[in-house]
This record gives C-alpha cells, structure tokens and sequence, in this order.
C-alpha cells in the first residue's frame, strides 16, 4: 500500500465547491491505475493531493487523511521526505522545462541533479531513461528546439530518471501522434512492475489497454472503483464520454451492460 | 539567502520577462518609455519586498549579461529603489484607482531620478541610455550646468514612464481573474480593498 | 555585433569561469584606480589585443560599436561645457576597457559551466536558478510581446494621435502578456517542486569545469594586482 487516501477533500482557492469531495482510495504498487472523468471532474486535483502539490503550491484546503509512501506530502517533514520519491508528468510540456538545460541530456539529469545524486549514478539513471523513451538521439539537441511530442517523451525521460517510487501521470500524451502515444501507453505496465502508476487520461481507448485497475470521479466524488472492464464498461461510464470507441458503440447498438472496451473483447463476448 | 520558494522561483524569471520584454510595446507607442520595472513593480504588489527585492537584482543582472554593455550593472540601485518603492506603494494601497496611480507613479519617477543621476553623472560623464543623453546634451547647449541637465534629462524621461508603469500595473491588477487573484492575496491590499 | 557565447578553443574558452570573472573584475578595478588617462587608454589597448588573441575580433568590434555612441556624446558634451578633453578621453577608455572585458567574459563563458562552477563553490541553487532560467525566459517572452504587437496590428490596432492615446494602448498589448505569464507560474512551480527543485540536498553540479592551481595563481595575481594599484594610488 504505497498511496491511502481517507475522506479527503479539497477546494481551491477563491472556489465555493470542492474540487475532491471525501474521496476514500488505496494504490498499490505494481499497477497501472487509471483515473478518469469529465473535464473538471477532478482527475489531475487527485494527482496533485497524492502529490502533496495541493495544497503546497495551489493554495487552498485539505481535508481527510492523506498517506503517501507512509508520510502526510502536505507537511513540511513529509515534503522534505518525498523528495524525488513522487513523480509527477503534467500534460503541457513547455512549462515544464526546468529553464537550466542547455541539452536534452541536462534536462534529464534536472531532477536527480537537484535530488544530490552523485555524478556518475545521474549519468546512469538518464542514460537508461533516455532508452526507455526513444529520445537518446536528442542528448545533445537544445530542448527548446523540440517538438510538443519529443518534448513530451523528454520529460517523461526527466520524471523517471529520479526513480520515484509512485509514478503521477497527467495526460502523459497529449502532445504526441497515435503511434507515439500508443508507444508510451505500452510502456506503462513495464514501469509500473517496480512502482505505483496513477494515471489520468481521457484518451481512453489507449489508456484503458495500458490500466489494471480504474476510478471514475464526477465532480469531485468518486463514483467507481474497480477492474477496468468493470469501471468503463458501466452503463453511466458509457453513457458520460467516459469510455472506450468501442464501448459507446456497444451501447449505441444496445448490446447490455457490461460493454466490450476494445475489438479484442468484443470478439471474445461474441465467441464465447 | 535561504530557500526561495518554487513559486518565487517560476514568477521571478518571467517577471524578469516581463521587464525586458515590455520595451516592444513602448516601441510600438514611440513614445519615450522603456517600461523596464513594470514586471518589478508588479511582483511588489503581488508577493511583497523581498519577492521585487529579488526581482530588481535578477533583472538588471540579465539585462546587463544580455545587453553587453556592463555599465546598466552600474544601475542597480535604481531596480532596488523601485522595488522598495513600488511594495511601500502597494502596501499602502496605492493602486486602488487610476489618479492615486498616476500620482504615486510620478513620486516612483522623481525617485528613479534621482538614484540614477549620481550614477551617471559620476561614472559616466553624465552619458547614458540615447534618448536620455540627446536631452542632456540639449540641455547642456542651452547653458544648463552638467550636473542639473543631467538631472532635468533623468526627471523627463523617468516621471512619464514611471506613471505609465503604475498605471499599467494598476490595469493589470483589476483584470486578474478572480481565481488567478485568490492566489496573489497581496493583490487586494494593493487595490485598496482590505 | 555579437553578444553572448561563441564556442572556441582559446585559453580564455579553457579557463574556469572564476578566472575569467576575476579578469573582468581587475579590469573594473584598474580601469577607475590606474593613471588617467594613459592607465585606462593602454588598459583599453591591451584587452583589444587579448580579444585578438583569442580570436575573438567580433567581440572586440562590438565593443568598440558599443563605445562609440559614449565617445561621441562624451565629445559632444565636454565640448560645449568647455573642458578639456582630457575627462571625456578618459571615460571613454574606462568605458571602452570595461566592455571589452565583459563581452570577452560573455563570449568565453557558458552559462551551463558558470552555474556549475557556482554550484560546486556553495552558492545556493535558488541564486543559480534564477539566473539561469531568467536568461531563457527573457527571449521567450519578448518573443511573445512581438508576436502580440504583430497580432494586434493584424486587427487594426493603430498607435497614434495625443501621448494620452499613445499611452494608453500599451494596456491592451501588455495585458495578455502579463496574464499569460501570471497563468503559468503556479504550473511552472508545481514542476519545478516535483523535480526536487525544494529538495534538501544540493545540488550536485552536472560538468564542473577544470580548475588548476595554475589558474589559481592567476586569479590571485590579479587580485594582487587590483589591491597593489589601488594601495599605489593612495600612498602617492
């Protein structure tokens, strides 16, 4: 259990209504769990809880018992504690260019370098990340000369590098084509083998493939929680946008709950 | 120093664009303004002193690296002036409307002035930034002393831009969206309304 | 004209960052302590011959493109007060002598390097932050206030009339601007935070430049050199 929330809520500032409302829920490393929702659902407020950026950063106020990696990320001690060890990918890339690079290569290296890693082990950790998301070619390249999609994939690199122990991602491909984003989906149960992944997504029929476990929210509340076929494949899933192509087609030719997400289950119901 | 706060730490350099960036918009008035505070002024009415204390320092040291021409460095205590100034001025809420805008801009204006007068007179021989230097030497032509033209040429060119500056960061300050406001609390209190 | 970082291989591109800093801070020091105007007329002379040396001419033009409003204006002036040009001839060598040093310092140094170097000396990474990500921010962002004054001409933005109209259409140029700077900065920090930048440890500099005590000598010989003028000029 690496990640326990307990009740939680949180509202920003100069809001009126909770951005999470009493959200009980527990991660567990070694899985992909996707989160997902309407837009302002509170998807990516969830992730910056867990992360301890709200209220730390946002503003605001918190209630209810947040856990992460056994500390409270809110505190003072508990910041300084998880340093390095909760890692977050927010879905525009330019904003987060450290603005210390010169290269890709330093870009990379942005965080383990703040984290106090001796030189040689840095070199390690961002040469490997480097491999894992295809942008070893680009060491030498300015970062700010990259596309929205390399850059992405850069700063994935950046994220992991540090080795954090649960993984944050929010829409980790918005910026890149199919081929690209499919490639990064696919990466994230290799990752999540040594780590916990909390991914939000609304690009779900890559997202859904890639999950073992989904939560759906809405307006703050969670409303699901459960095996992805079990979460997405509900009727109100469906019937709100937040599902799969497939699904929504299920439904629209009245297939009975329960829908099918991808081809591959549609041709296993239909076979069965 | 200790540790700056990460949210110091992303405001800071893009107030410093702000500051260096805002000479497009003057060009574009051809008007003689530079505007160069504005983002210092600013970061003093949305985070305090220390904040545009930090701001000032950071900006005239970019502008001089970036620029070349090491003497701007010489002028650093004007950055801070404005700084100290500008979070008095919030602090007081002088942004709250557009005349007490103007008119604690213009003290800003007397003030830049008359910090930077010394410095070029004694440095440089009373040469400085083209525009200003044409009004010195004009000044100087009609019979005025170094010392006073210097001085008159100063005055003239900071009281309009530093008026213009408070101005703007007067408008700046009432269109924050209300969210964007939340975050800044410093903002009410320089809008008079706390 | 150029200004800013030119990759090379000259002795001053080889040096640490400290010892080229520390040139430039003697050449500060010598320039108002030495002899006018002959100390800062052959201070002058001997940086536009290490320019050369370095094979960096471009820089030593610049410097000289950068004088020469100075010269004229310190002419001009000093002229029409009636004094003799020996003031005028002696800021301008000060002023000459200085920027040369400057612009060499600018042109040999990498940004990434200094901040290393700083890094590795104990300063705290907030300062070398700053200085760092506000030399990328600022292109950024006057990139942006151009593209806004091009927009905002497309749609018949017209900047004329009284000083009162002027004035006042800087307002709608700059607000998108600042908002759009202001909207970034909770996004950058949360970033920035994230990747450790509050982390407890230090720092670890990524490619510390070599320092020998070759170099170190140097640096104190200049500073000798810098004190032993000044102690000069205050004792004759």
């Amino acid at each position: 259990m690496s990640v326990r929330l307990a009740g939680v809520s949180f509202r920003y500032p100069g809001s009126d209504t909770d951005a999470l409302h009493e959200v009980s829920v527990t991660l567990r490393p070694g899985e992909v769990t996707l989160v997902t929702g309407r837009l302002g659902a509170g998807c990516s407020t969830l992730l910056l809880v867990i992360a301890g950026l709200a209220p730390h950063i946002t503003g605001g106020s918190r209630s209810g018992e947040v856990t992460t990696l056994d500390r409270d990320p809110a505190t003072r001690d508990g910041r300084k504690a998880l340093a390095g060890r909760v890692g977050l990918l927010l879905p525009t890339p330019w904003t987060q260019l450290s603005g210390m690079s010169f290269t890709v290569e330093e870009e990379v290296a942005f965080g383990p370098a703040n984290l106090g890693w001796r030189r040689a082990r840095i070199a390690g950790a961002v040469d490997e990340a480097m491999q894992r998301f295809g942008v070893a070619h680009l060491a030498r390249r300015d970062p700010r000369t990259l596309s929205g999609g390399e850059l992405q994939r850069v700063m994935f690199a950046g994220v992991l590098a540090m080795e954090p122990e649960v993984l944050l991602l929010d829409e980790p491909a918005l910026e890149l084509d199919p081929a690209g984003a499919q490639g990064v989906y696919e990466l994230l149960p290799v990752v999540a083998q040594e780590r916990t992944v909390l991914l939000a997504s609304t690009d779900l029929d890559r997202a859904a493939a890639a999950a073992h476990r989904a939560l759906l929210l809405d307006r703050g509340s969670l409303v699901a929680d459960g095996t992805v076929a079990e979460v997405l494949g509900n009727d109100g899933a469906v019937a709100t946008g937040c599902s799969t192509t497939v699904a929504e087609i299920a439904r629209a030719v009245g297939l009975t709950p329960g829908y099918p997400l991808s081809v591959a289950d549609a041709v296993r119901r239909f076979t069965r | 120093m200790a540790a700056v706060s990460p949210r110091l730490l992303a405001l800071i350099p893009l107030a410093v664009g702000i500051n260096l960036a805002m000479g497009k918009f003057a060009a574009a008035t051809s008007l003689p303004l530079f505007l160069d505070t504005a983002g210092t002024v600013l970061v003093a009415a949305l985070a305090g002193p220390a904040a545009a204390l930090l701001t000032g320092v950071v900006s005239q040291t970019t502008f001089t690296v970036l620029d070349g021409r090491l003497m701007w460095l010489a002028f650093l205590p004007v950055q801070l002036g404005v700084a100290l100034y500008a979070s008095w001025a919030a602090w007081r809420g002088l942004f709250a409307s557009v005349p007490r805008a103007l008119l604690s801009g213009a003290g800003l204006g007397v003030l830049a002035a008359t910090l930077s007068w010394p410095i070029s007179l004694l440095l440089f021989g009373g040469v400085t930034a083209g525009g200003v230097t044409i009004v010195t030497t004009l000044l100087t032509a009609l019979g005025v002393p170094l010392t006073w033209a210097v001085y008159g040429a100063s005055l003239s060119a900071d009281v309009l831009d530093k008026v213009v500056t408070f101005a703007l960061v007067h408008a700046v300050l009432i269109s924050l969206p209300g969210r964007m406001a939340a975050r800044f609390p410093a903002a009410a209190r320089a809008l008079g309304r706390t | 004209m150029i200004v800013g970082y030119v990759a090379g291989k000259s002795p001053l591109h080889q040096a640490h960052p400290f010892t080229a800093l520390a040139l430039a801070a003697t050449v500060v020091v010598l320039a108002f302590a030495l002899p006018a105007p002959q100390g800062p007329a052959a201070l002058a002379v001997a940086l536009a011959a290490l320019a050369l040396l370095a094979r960096l001419p471009r820089v030593l033009l610049t410097a000289l493109g950068f004088s020469l409003p100075f010269w004229f204006f310190l002419g001009v002036i000093h002229g029409l007060i009636g004094e003799t040009p020996l003031r005028a001839l002696t800021v301008g060598a000060q002023i000459t002598a200085m920027l040369t040093a400057f612009l060499l310092v600018l042109a040999t140094v990498h940004p990434a390097r200094l901040v290393d170097a700083l890094l590795q000396r104990g300063v705290p990474f907030s300062l070398a932050y700053l200085l760092s990500a506000t030399l990328q921010a600022v292109p950024r962002l006057r990139r942006q206030a151009a593209d806004i004054v091009e927009a905002q001409r497309c749609r018949g933005l017209r900047v004329r009339g009284s000083v009162w109209r002027r004035t006042r259409a800087v307002v709608p140029l700059a607000i998108p601007l600042v908002l759009g700077a202001l909207g970034e900065v909770d996004e950058r920090a949360m970033a920035l935070d994230a990747r450790g930048a509050a982390a407890p440890a230090h720092r670890t500099a990524l490619e510390p430049p070599p320092d020998s005590t070759a170099q170190r000598v140097v640096r104190w010989l200049l500073a000798a050199a810098a004190v032993g003028v000044i102690v000069w000029r205050v004792l004759a």
